[in-house]
């Protein structure tokens, strides 16, 4: 008895603690030090970056995204759990590199593209896989896959590719 | 709310005539109103030049309209020769409100007299001598160029044959940050426009970009995605002491300072779509500002403090929006199709943005459009010095 009235107690006040947050997050800002709703990136490996030589890209299938969107839909999770059991067999690490369609202005694509890299990075983290071994960089609406417009070419822009640093 | 009709009344009262005749009258001034000025074409060697130049910054200034004949308030006149120009501003009395000598070049010299008229006639700080940089796309590669505001003395600034985007030029156009991808990631470089010296001076980790120099040029304001997700940072020019202002689930964009580099205007999307909001530089609390739009991104504060150039989408395209951030009013520009990337000129009534593969200008007030910079393949994301 005592146990479940005990988590029910600790359930309704973490709960209350969420609301709490809820309520005051657009007034909060951040402060040095302080953690964002990310994990931190590791420092970068010099001379390694995804369009370069000694980085393997299209070893898998990229992760495509909705419009404007960064969360990753439950039709792509496939696509995670095939990476992050691809890399808890070996030690490489990736890059990962987000990108947009050219529906947005250039500079909220770059960062949008960015997200969903990270959005990426932070479900491979879910999957257990060490954020020291994944990096980002977004490309914004450069470097489409698809140069044609309309939405079936939009479709496969919006996208997070992988490179394996060999 | 409620004061409003009685204001309508007050004003109605004030610009009617009542037939009192003891009564001082009342002119209103117009923003869009010029005042008419009438141009006699330059004199000495390279007179027919300059004639056409000057021809040019008048029409585009905005506070003064050429009228042809002597039906004016102010003839204007001169001479150039070796890259000189003498310049002269006399009233409808024959007195004279300007003469000087301007040099360092026709054109430059040109520019010079320009703004001193502007000046002289109406007060107004004016446009000509302002320099736009921009991104490029002659060389097969984006580039970043900066042209004189006319689109005249085109130089590319960078030749890293990869993708070289996002300009900004510091006060004076002195300085310009911009981001490139020559490690691989998206970095941030701030290059010594006079010299072409250039340093990397931001490097985390993730993508670093949309710095914008701050208007006393000893700070930036960038998103930086280091910590885990792309939020809003202040930098000094150098790049350290970077200061996080914002901790969002969503991303922040595009920072455009107030022209006390006080506070810092920027998109971003925390409530789903991307919105305005306003911080102080020093951190605290963000405001939302409401635009009507769902769409708001590319925020560019004008240098008089008192709007916020933007682009919203809709009809297929991009338009650009002016917040009035006293009013909280918006309004939407007549540009005539898709334009993006607004930024406002140092007079606070001229914005340049992007359309088709070239820069153009609009004069808010009168709704002209002239396109000044093309010829560099796409151009795009203009950045304008004040």
């Amino acid at each position: 008895m005592k146990r479940s009235l005990f988590s029910c107690f600790s359930l309704l006040l973490l709960l209350a603690l969420m609301a709490g947050c809820q309520s005051t997050k657009k007034d909060f800002v951040g402060v040095d030090g302080d953690y964002v709703t990310g994990s931190p990136l590791p420092d970068r490996q010099e001379g390694v970056s995804f369009l370069g030589g000694n980085v393997s890209r299209g070893d898998f299938e990229p992760i495509y995204f909705n419009f404007d969107s960064f969360s990753i839909a439950g039709s792509e999770a496939g696509k995670i759990t095939a990476i992050a059991a691809a890399m808890r067999n070996g030690n490489a690490n990736i890059i990962v590199a987000g990108f947009t369609d050219e529906s947005g202005t250039e500079e909220y694509n770059r960062v949008l593209g960015e997200r969903r890299a990270l959005a990426v990075r932070d479900a491979l983290i879910t999957e257990g896989i060490s954020g020291a071994r994944i990096q980002t960089v977004s490309f914004g609406e450069e470097l489409p896959a698809n140069p044609g417009s309309g939405e079936s070419a939009w479709s496969k822009n919006r996208r997070a590719e992988i490179g394996v640093v060999r | 709310m409620k004061l409003r009709p009685i204001f309508s009344l007050a004003l109605l009262l004030l610009i009617c005539p009542q037939g009192r005749s003891q009564e001082t009258p009342t002119i209103t001034i117009k923003k869009g109103d010029a005042v008419a000025v009438s141009l006699q074409p330059l004199t000495g060697a390279e007179g027919a030049a300059a004639t056409k130049v000057l021809e040019n910054d008048l029409a585009i200034s905005g506070w003064l309209n050429v009228v042809p004949g002597g039906q004016s308030g102010f003839t204007i006149q001169g001479s150039a020769s070796a890259g000189s120009v003498e310049g002269r501003v006399v009233n409808a009395q024959g007195a004279s409100v300007l003469s000087a000598t301007y040099s360092g070049g026709t054109r430059s010299a040109v520019h010079q007299f320009a703004d001193a008229i502007v000046e002289a006639i109406t007060g107004n700080k004016g446009i000509a001598t302002s320099r736009i940089a921009f991104v490029g796309t002659a060389s097969g590669k984006k580039e970043i160029y900066i042209a004189d505001y006319d689109g005249a003395n085109v130089v590319q600034l960078t030749r890293d044959n990869s993708i070289s985007v996002s300009p900004s030029l510091g006060p004076g156009a002195r300085q310009l940050a911009y981001t490139g991808y020559q490690s691989g990631y998206a970095d941030i470089y701030v290059i010594n426009v006079g010299t072409g010296a250039r340093n990397r001076v931001i490097k985390f980790p993730g993508t670093n970009t949309g710095a914008a120099i701050s208007p006393d040029g000893g700070r930036m304001a960038v998103t930086l995605s280091k910590d885990g997700n792309p939020e809003l940072y202040v930098t000094s020019i150098g790049g350290g002491g970077a200061r996080r202002l914002t901790k969002t689930s969503g991303v922040e964009a595009s920072p455009t300072w107030s022209p006390d580099a006080s506070e810092i205007i920027y998109t971003s999307d925390d409530s789903g779509s991307p919105l305005l909001y306003r911080i102080s530089a020093s951190g605290g609390t963000a405001n939302r500002l409401n635009t009507g739009a769902s769409y708001n991104t590319e925020p560019s504060w004008s240098p008089d403090g008192k709007q916020v150039a933007f682009n919203t989408r809709g009809g297929g395209g991009f338009q650009i929006g002016l917040l009035d951030l006293a009013r909280g009013s918006v309004r939407n520009l007549s540009t005539g199709g898709n334009s993006e990337d607004p930024t406002f000129g140092p007079s606070s009534r001229h914005v340049a943005y992007a359309q088709g593969d070239a820069i153009w200008i609009i004069d808010v007030p009168t709704g002209k459009t002239f396109k000044v910079i093309s010829g560099v393949g796409k151009a795009t994301q203009p950045s304008w010095s004040r």
